[in-house]
């Protein structure tokens, strides 16, 4: 989509960027996870990188020397370029944050560990009803905030740290905004556009971010799209779509569905739920993420809520079908897919599951393919009102 | 008089005289609960158990027995449902002190149990039959292909087959993997509405150069979960359990685990090694491991025999290979899957020292606490399973150091994303410290039907035909 264009060069020139700031002293620091707050990294004064590639079959291979063979292929990845030598930013990176809420990333962090890679770890509570885990997650943000300052030798001021939550919240505000025009009979942007567009806000600069956002979003917002008015309507639920993993979204547009919403946990940006502005900026930074969302698929108990969020969005986006996008040997996401799926069948919603490998040869693709091809033909069906 | 097969069980696993006779019909009966056949047992009795099993040593079969018994108890689990009896279900790796002292608290009117490690105790270590169960969960929705824990498809299988009802509560301990906790919020939404579970967790975050038990925050964390997890339970099952239940639970405990430490340490130090691996984790790892509703007597009875025994037969000079066979450790021996121990006998190779039957040096170091729960917890954080990765490596060195196996081998863990997630390069970090050669192996600690006896035949054949060329060579 063109008017993304500047966005994703933006995007794909944060390395070569990071490399020059770093050349002039700024440090970089990298991070794994949504309850790393991006803003108290830009608040120390560093530049932050997300770690979310995927989507290519090497890396998770890559490291199987080491690690268990049914790690998710995600968490495997972020190792994996590192080991191949085709991972840009990781060497130069002052400091990886790493989100400990699940033990695929945990032990990922870890392995990060044993190759002498500078990790620092934020604990994040499962059982997050409990009002002492909070404090809990509060102390590791602190603590987080301790370790950035040592890094960078600059002192995080509340002053900075708000200054970057008024801009995040800009920014959801304006992400929101653009995936509310997907609400409409016939949607201005794909759904892989709006992931990839999603993804580009986490390698360029926020304030750059907001004023493509507004670009973006004037340029869309009288916008018909391209797929017409009759194309089912599909929410993806799932872990993550990676950075450079399009491949099966595209494949569900290409096949005529298209894409109105992602709930999705990592590598993406939670826009729907502001920052609140606490008197303590880390409060806020706190319950944006782990209290005013509804929970991740780990935390517990959370699949109850997660589900009546599904069934609000299926209400509210119109949703024809549902596509569960679940990354090979996720064994959790395994056991909420089997719960959804209890649900949408009392509910009379199509649904399917992909799994991905990050294999994507043609061989693997074909099945795939097919799969996709009846599922969303039966959805077209349904939606000319062909089957009740 | 021996009258059916069932019986000869009860005599196999040394239920004699007049118990015998009052607990045979139970036998049966249980039997059939657990989806056993005639068959099944004839098979067991006949086959399984003496040819994995040291049936030899009486003490091993009164083991045997009390697992037995608690078998039985537990497909009465319906019945004391519907008497009133309030129903503590708990899952690994949890504390079992905290569930005897429940049981302590509420005598007869509560139920402990981890009924999921109770089933593989019966239906996979004793008779290799666990299959049915894990089927019925993946049919009911644990995906074959995600590669979930066997002993949790146990829990949601048996949940299935009927067999076990709706606890009043499920303390879960989230301490190791997310899988346990999140079977309990998996059962509820798919089967189960009146599932009420209790978690405790705490997230592996402990930083590299940080030993978890030694930082007092996460020790006072992990104290407070634990305190608000026994006042959520304490509610729901409406009476306390009060410092002294807890401190005789502990009593108990340090008693079994005493005889069990000694059991372990006279075997594994003795040449010939009269007792195999599996047997060795069995009979001391247990009662550290789950929590027995009938109460540790036959089971203290059991292995206070099969001490004296061991002393028999190491002074005799009897042993599971000859005098001066290499020997081989391990991180964590399949004891419910007891041909791997077989395999390396077969060999020619003693399956010996696993990391989890004795305790590290910082272990037997005393508590800093004073509070029964902040003790608990910091007793947990030195335990292995929640440690990052680079302090168990010191942890697995120093046994390692300490009892001298030919080889040691890592794995068995492979569908577990926290316990087994490193392994392999834990193992070689150890052969580097140690010198002594380490393998892993891809396998499964439950289920043998991912990695069967067959297939895994040729790579112990290998690993051990290297452990004993490399003894000739030296």
């Amino acid at each position: 989509m063109e008017i993304l264009e500047n966005l994703r060069k933006e995007a794909s020139e944060r390395a070569i960027k990071l490399s020059k700031d770093k050349q002039e002293g700024t440090r970089i620091i990298e991070y794994v996870g949504n309850f790393v707050p991006e803003e108290m990294i830009y608040a120390a004064g560093a530049k932050p990188y997300m770690m979310c590639r995927g989507g290519e079959p090497e890396p998770p291979d890559a490291v199987l020397e080491d690690m268990l063979r049914f790690t998710n292929p995600l968490a495997r990845s972020q190792c994996g370029f590192y080991k191949l030598g085709i991972d840009p930013v990781t060497p130069m990176a002052d400091l990886i944050i790493a989100s400990q809420h699940e033990c695929h990333v945990a032990r990922m962090a870890e392995y990060m560990e044993l190759l002498n890679l500078p990790v620092h770890k934020v604990g994040v509570p499962c059982d997050w009803k409990r009002d002492f885990t909070h404090e809990y997650y509060y102390d590791q943000l602190v603590s987080m905030k301790e370790k950035l300052e040592e890094v960078t030798t600059n002192k995080v001021t509340d002053e900075a740290m708000f200054k970057y939550i008024h801009l995040y919240n800009e920014m959801y505000d304006l992400l929101r905004k653009i995936s509310d025009l997907r609400k409409s009979e016939n949607p201005p942007i794909s759904g892989t556009d709006f992931i990839k567009l999603n993804h580009y806000t986490f390698f360029a600069e926020p304030e750059y971010v907001i004023e493509q956002l507004k670009f973006i979003y004037e340029e869309l917002k009288d916008k018909e799209g391209n797929l017409g008015k009759d194309a089912p309507r599909i929410l993806v639920l799932g872990h993550s779509v990676a950075v450079g993993d399009y491949i099966v979204a595209n494949k569900i547009e290409e096949l005529g569905a298209a894409i109105v919403y992602e709930m999705l946990e990592e590598g993406f940006r939670w826009y729907q739920w502001d920052i609140p502005i606490e008197k303590d900026p880390v409060r806020g930074m706190l319950r944006q993420r782990y209290l005013d969302k509804p929970p991740v698929n780990n935390l517990e108990p959370a699949w109850g809520e997660r589900m009546e969020y599904v069934e609000q969005l299926i209400k509210d986006y119109d949703i024809d079908g549902v596509i569960w996008y679940q990354l090979l040997y996720d064994e959790i996401w395994d056991l909420e897919y089997s719960c959804v799926a209890k649900r949408l069948d009392e509910l009379n919603v199509p649904f399917l599951r992909v799994e991905t490998s990050y294999e994507y040869t043609r061989e693997a693709m074909l099945p795939l393919n097919t799969r996709l091809e009846s599922y969303i033909s039966v959805l077209k069906t349904r939606k000319k009102g062909e089957i009740a | 008089m021996i009258s059916t097969i069932y019986e000869e069980f009860l005599e196999l696993v040394a239920i004699e005289g007049e118990e015998r006779q009052k607990v045979l019909p139970e036998w049966i009966q249980a039997c059939k609960a657990m989806g056993f056949s005639e068959e099944d047992v004839r098979y067991a009795t006949h086959e399984w158990i003496p040819k994995n099993h040291h049936i030899e040593y009486l003490g091993l079969r009164k083991i045997l027995g009390a697992l037995t018994r608690e078998c039985i108890d537990h497909t009465k689990l319906h019945e004391y449902k519907k008497n009133g009896v309030k129903l503590v279900y708990g899952v690994l790796p949890a504390q079992t002190t905290t569930y005897t002292a429940i049981k302590m608290a509420g005598k007869d009117k509560v139920f402990v149990s981890f009924p999921d490690f109770n089933m593989m105790n019966m239906a996979q270590c004793l008779f290799n039959k666990a299959g049915r169960f894990f089927e019925l969960a993946e049919q009911g929705g644990m995906t074959y292909g995600a590669r979930h824990c066997a002993l949790n498809k146990m829990r949601v299988g048996i949940r299935l087959s009927g067999m076990v009802p709706t606890p009043d509560v499920d303390w879960a301990w989230g301490l190791v993997c997310d899988e346990a906790t999140k079977i309990d919020e998996y059962i509820t939404h798919m089967y189960d509405k009146d599932w009420k579970t209790v978690t405790t967790r705490i997230p592996h975050d402990v930083q590299i150069g940080e030993s978890g038990y030694q930082d007092e925050y996460r020790v006072k964390f992990l104290a407070t979960e634990l305190r608000r997890s026994m006042e959520e339970v304490e509610e729901i099952i409406g009476f306390k359990v009060k410092d002294e239940h807890v401190a005789d639970a502990f009593k108990q405990y340090e008693s079994v685990l005493k005889m069990g430490g000694q059991l372990v340490n006279l075997s594994l130090m003795a040449d010939p090694q009269p007792l195999c691996s599996s047997t060795l984790q069995m009979v001391a790892g247990h009662p550290k491991t789950f929590p027995m509703n009938t109460g540790f007597e036959y089971y203290n009875d059991g292995l206070r025999t099969l001490l004296d025994e061991t002393k028999k037969a190491i002074a005799d000079g009897v042993g599971i290979l000859p005098k001066g066979s290499p020997k081989v450790g391990f991180y964590f021996i399949p004891w419910a899957l007891p041909w791997v121990d077989r395999l390396f006998i077969e060999n020619g190779v003693v399956p010996s020292i696993s990391m989890t039957m004795i305790p590290a040096k910082r272990q037997l170091e005393p508590s800093m606490y004073t509070d029964p729960y902040e003790k608990s917890a910091e007793g947990w954080l030195k335990g292995i399973f929640t440690m990052g990765c680079h302090e168990e490596v010191k942890d697995w060195t120093e046994k390692i150091e300490q009892f001298k196996p030919d080889a040691f081998v890592a794995g068995f863990l492979d569908y577990d994303r926290w316990i087994g997630a490193l392994h392999k390069n834990m193992a070689r970090d150890v052969e580097k410290q140690t010198g002594v050669p380490s393998f892993y192996l891809e396998a499964d600690f439950y289920d043998g039907r991912d990695y069967s006896m067959e297939a895994l035949r040729t790579r112990i054949e290998s690993i051990c035909q290297i452990i004993r060329a490399k003894r000739l060579s030296a």
